[in-house]
């Protein structure tokens, strides 16, 4: 067990390794496409032709055959590119408006101006806390449960909000200013949501366990002894 | 990139729609349906929280892989279904939720 753990850890930076010596080419797509026509709310298209600008930062300094080709294609909305970059008027239209997307601080790539750390760091201790209140008798069951539901409500009511306008914002090829708020706080409820369904689960543990053993008859340790016990007392 | 919003979310509301009335009918017990939906709803976390998650920390390290788009694919697919099945999950436990959001003073006995 022991042998097969560190072998298991053992392979991990050499997976790593394997997985990020592939596509590098995408420098400042946070998400490393190439070419993207828009697959993310973060979609910018200064130069009008239907491409992700964060994209292609790399990959047309290469040769013609990709500016041909990146012409070629049609933008999600159905409108052939080649005749919005002929205009100029389309072409500013066709953009998400660089001034809103660049200048609020909201740096494409960077994943810094999320607060990870900190919200689940608070999220953690809030629950440590309450779980400490509740078993000192402090707070009763009831309302550490409803705290923890009503605190996880909030985080799915507004990830799946957020989440669902961002992805027909995205399908119907709709880009506003809003964008960028958007999916700041579809990330930061996201947290919120992840963290409080790791405590929803703690909280709910048995029925957790329940679960598995309705579904696929695994049985914990601890019913199994049980369950042996029962039947020497039967016997 | 459009994504699908149909095939992630017609198959579940047709299968819970089908345990529903598996259960309604007698065919299965309501522990057997409640705890499949409460399986489902574990996986599409697994896929669309975790992997978001996981592209998150990515994004914040700053490593770009080949598999970050494919992430984003099927966090945003499996997401629509962790969407759907949250409502059928607000339904399963019904009294609890009302509890939850409605203070007793509020609410109306049926």
């Amino acid at each position: 067990m022991k042998k097969r753990l560190i072998g298991a850890l053992v392979s991990v930076p050499a997976l790593l390794a394997a997985i990020l010596s592939g596509d590098s080419s995408a420098a400042s797509c946070p998400y490393g496409l190439v070419n993207c026509t828009g697959q993310c709310s973060r979609f910018i298209d200064i130069s009008g032709d239907g491409i992700c600008d964060l994209s292609q930062s790399t990959a047309t300094s290469g040769t013609s055959d990709s500016s041909t080709s990146s012409t070629d294609q049609t933008r999600q909305d159905g409108t052939d590119v080649s005749n919005v970059g002929d205009n100029g008027t389309d072409n500013a239209s066709a953009t998400n408006d660089p001034g809103h997307g660049s200048d609020n601080g909201y740096h494409l790539g960077d994943g810094g101006e999320y607060y990870i750390l900190p919200v689940s760091i608070l999220l953690i201790s809030g629950y440590l806390f309450t779980h400490y209140l509740f078993k000192k008798g402090i707070l009763n069951r009831k309302k550490h449960r409803k705290i923890w539901n009503l605190l996880l409500a909030a985080g799915y009511l507004g990830t799946s909000g957020t989440g669902v306008l961002l992805i027909l914002m995205i399908n119907l090829g709709i880009r506003t200013a809003l964008n960028p708020s958007l999916t700041f706080w579809h990330v930061e409820l996201s947290i919120l949501m992840v963290i409080g369904t790791l405590i929803h689960i703690h909280i709910y543990r048995k029925p957790f366990k329940n679960m598995f053993k309705v579904l696929f008859g695994f049985k914990s340790p601890v019913n199994k002894k049980k369950d042996k016990m029962v039947l020497r007392t039967s016997k | 990139m459009i994504y699908d919003v149909l095939i992630p979310t017609v198959p579940f509301i047709a299968g819970y729609l089908g345990t529903y009335t598996l259960y309604k009918g007698g065919i299965i017990k309501r522990n057997l349906h409640v705890n499949l939906w409460n399986f489902i709803i574990g996986a599409a976390f697994l896929i669309s929280g975790i992997g978001g998650f996981i592209l998150l920390i990515l994004m914040a390290v700053g490593i770009k892989s080949p598999l970050n788009p494919q992430l984003l694919y099927w966090h945003v697919e499996a997401g629509l279904t962790l969407t759907l099945v949250t409502v059928f999950h607000f339904r399963d436990y019904w009294k609890s939720t009302k509890k939850l959001f409605f203070p007793k003073s509020r609410r109306v006995k049926t």
